[in-house]
């Protein structure tokens, strides 16, 4: 199984160095689509995604996250660094299941 | 559930071992959810600690590849990763904590250098490519981590909920009806014993009148 990219033109091409395939998105529909395919596809293990890319569909996202087991999805900053109010796992987890860690 | 159990002998037996049965299950799943709650914690405490690694080190990753299009200009690294032959692997097993099924994954790397020439590539590139390979390694086990925690939160989540509903619900419910068909079964022997005095007395007064 491979990892996959989905983010901005610079990080895709970072992570190409690393032998990594990915999509680099502008768009909602084009994140849309990379998302949706990205999932399709069976040989992807882990989606990496940049919060940029994250952001423009976060709905798809987050309910993937939270619901599906598999492929995983992983969030990092995009090329232009972490952007400020960015949530910590602890609150994500608060969110997404009510439980006060 | 008061209302709908009869007071009787056979019912009171049936009620001691169910309240036996729901008591041991509490204590059971008391057990389960305080030992889930600290699997979590431990989990969030390293995913946190590893999210700081990851930013750190994509941090650095970002910076060399920037300095390297600086040098090389953008078309010609784009170039280059065309020409790098990297391979990742992910390797998924699974471990289990209660029966909760948690992904192990484990990324390896097939690679075979040296990529690309030196000549007119800079050396930069070479450090991007680096640690955007150490980057992914500890995405991967950051990857872990997070689904690790969201799938041990969902069993806490039902577990805390089996154990109110035992302690708040089906407990206090079957000690009311034990309460209940114990005080009948009390009651019932009271009037028959006043029954029997009386069936006692008229027989006796009887024999004094014969």
């Amino acid at each position: 199984m491979n990892y996959f990219i989905i983010g901005d033109e610079d990080t895709v091409l970072g992570f190409e160095l690393a032998g990594v395939s990915g999509a680099s998105v502008d768009s909602i529909s084009e994140a849309e689509t990379a998302f949706t395919s990205a999932l399709e596809d069976r040989n992807n293990g882990i989606i990496i995604i940049t919060e940029g890319a994250a952001d423009l569909i976060r709905d798809k996202v987050d309910q993937y996250l939270f619901s599906a087991a598999f492929p995983l999805i992983v969030e990092i900053p995009g090329s232009g660094g972490a952007k400020a109010g960015h949530k910590d796992l602890r609150t994500l987890v608060n969110e997404a299941i009510g439980i006060k860690l | 559930m008061k209302q709908n159990v009869a007071p009787t002998r056979s019912n009171l037996l049936k009620l001691k071992d169910e309240l036996k049965f729901a008591e041991l299950g509490y204590e059971l799943l008391d057990q389960k959810r305080n030992i889930l709650v600290i699997e979590l914690l431990t989990l969030v405490d390293q995913a946190v600690e590893y999210e700081a690694k990851v930013n750190a080190s994509l941090g650095t990753a970002y910076a060399a590849l920037r300095n390297s299009v600086l040098e090389m200009g953008k078309l010609k690294v784009g170039n280059l990763t065309g020409a790098v032959n990297v391979e990742n692997q992910i390797k998924l097993k699974e471990r289990r904590v209660m029966g909760v099924k948690l992904p192990v994954v484990q990324t390896e790397f097939v690679d075979s250098g040296p990529y690309f020439s030196p000549l007119e590539t800079s050396f930069l590139v070479e450090e991007a490519l680096d640690s955007f390979k150490e980057s992914l390694k500890l995405m991967g086990r950051l990857a872990e981590l997070k689904v690790s925690i969201m799938r041990l939160a969902l069993e806490v989540k039902k577990t805390i909920r089996k154990v109110n509903a035992l302690d708040k619900i089906a407990i206090p419910d079957l000690k009311e009806s034990l309460e209940f068909t114990v005080s009948r079964l009390e009651e019932a022997e009271r009037e028959n014993f006043i029954l029997m005095k009386m069936v006692k007395n008229r027989l006796e007064k009887k024999k004094e009148d014969m």
